[in-house]
């Protein structure tokens, strides 16, 4: 069988066409699939921040301090600030890493909300339990301690009173 | 001389203002005052961290600084979204009276947490590149902001009247609503007017 330089130039370039297609069209789907995996774990980075900020919020509703949590927040917001802004520049690289960092942040923060919020709560409801004994018994003490002072103050009101000599006074 | 009746109502004006100065710290838990006026701050601050000095005659391939500011009085922490857009003459800012955010895309973003009473304050440094000028008109093609570049492609005419070619920087601030998981357009917008000229 021979083959002529033509055709072997012929078979070359076809190899070459069918080499180019496919490098592009795998080139454009790899490009895709990091663009929407990096979309993807935008969303998820997303969710899981305001999560974290809602369990957050209840932590700080039921007495917690959150002073550190907030520190918390905004690192992760800062994970997902700079993958977003990564992405809207079309970088794909590391959008998802960092987005992936934002969400496992978050996931921490609401872990640890929980136990905060609980001791907050235990902590609140026994300041109220003491506010309110001190309130009652304080207030019911006062009130009977004041009530023995008014009945010896009326006794010897009482005993002055009958003690005392009716002045007569005249026209002389 | 006061009378015994005299002394019964002094005794019980007393006895009641004792047990309510008992009381008064359990109030808390039942009254519940109203709070004061509830509001955001947003400010743009120059680079010397005062209101003053702030880039305006701008060249492509420079850096520019400013401070940009969030403070939180809405009585409880807060998560803020701030974002900046880039307009020429001819885009809408944000609508005032309707408090309707202006129409244009973001192009970079921050995610701010603040507590009540607390602000937030990030530096912000932004360059411009690919400007070209042709027939009155000038044409900005990239626009950095914190060392991230976005292609802009945005236009505008010779001002006659103020001598330039104006753009403006803008902020605007958003907050998360909790009940409708939402970020919403939170009425506060800030911006700095730039020449974007080549003869500085």
């Amino acid at each position: 069988m021979k083959y002529s330089h033509e055709n072997i130039v012929k078979v070359s370039f076809l190899l070459l066409l069918v080499l180019l297609v496919f490098t592009s069209s795998v080139g454009s789907a790899f490009c895709t699939a990091t663009s929407d995996e990096a979309s993807l774990k935008l969303s998820e980075a997303e969710s899981a921040l305001r999560r974290a900020f809602v369990a957050v919020l209840d932590a700080e509703r039921a007495g917690a301090d959150v002073s550190g949590l907030m520190l918390e927040l905004n690192l992760a917001g800062g994970n997902l600030t700079w993958a977003q802004n990564a992405y809207r520049s079309e970088d794909f690289s590391g959008v998802a890493g960092a987005a992936d960092q934002c969400s496992s942040l978050a996931d921490k923060i609401v872990s640890g909300t929980s136990l905060l919020k609980g001791s907050a709560l235990a902590e609140a409801q026994d300041s109220e339990w003491r506010m309110l004994a001190f309130s009652g018994i304080g207030g019911l003490a006062f009130a009977l301690v004041l009530f023995l002072v008014w009945v010896m103050f009326r006794r010897s009101y009482s005993r002055k009173l009958l003690g005392s000599k009716p002045e007569v006074g005249s026209d002389a | 001389m006061l009378k015994l009746g005299d002394f019964r109502a002094i005794f019980l004006v007393f006895g009641l203002a004792g047990v309510l100065l008992f009381a008064s710290p359990s109030f808390g838990l039942f009254l519940h005052l109203p709070q004061g006026e509830k509001f955001s701050e947003l400010w743009l601050l120059g680079p010397e961290h005062m209101a003053k000095n702030y880039p305006y005659n701008v060249t492509a391939h420079a850096d520019y600084f400013v401070y940009l500011g969030v403070g939180n009085h809405m009585g409880s922490p807060m998560y803020y979204g701030v974002y900046l857009k880039f307009r020429n003459q001819l885009e809408p800012l944000p609508n005032d009276t309707a408090g309707a955010p202006s129409p244009l895309v973001p192009l970079y973003e921050y995610h701010a947490f603040v507590e009540d009473g607390k602000s937030w304050e990030v530096p912000l440094t932004f360059s411009f590149s690919n400007v070209s000028y042709g027939m009155n008109q000038s044409l900005v093609g990239s626009l950095s902001i914190n060392s991230v570049a976005f292609n802009v492609n945005k236009g505008t005419s010779w001002d006659d009247e103020n001598r330039g070619y104006f753009y403006e920087l803008f902020v605007e601030l958003w907050i998360y609503g909790v009940e409708s998981d939402a970020f919403q357009f939170h009425d506060r917008f800030v911006g700095i007017r730039l020449n974007v000229t080549g003869n500085v």
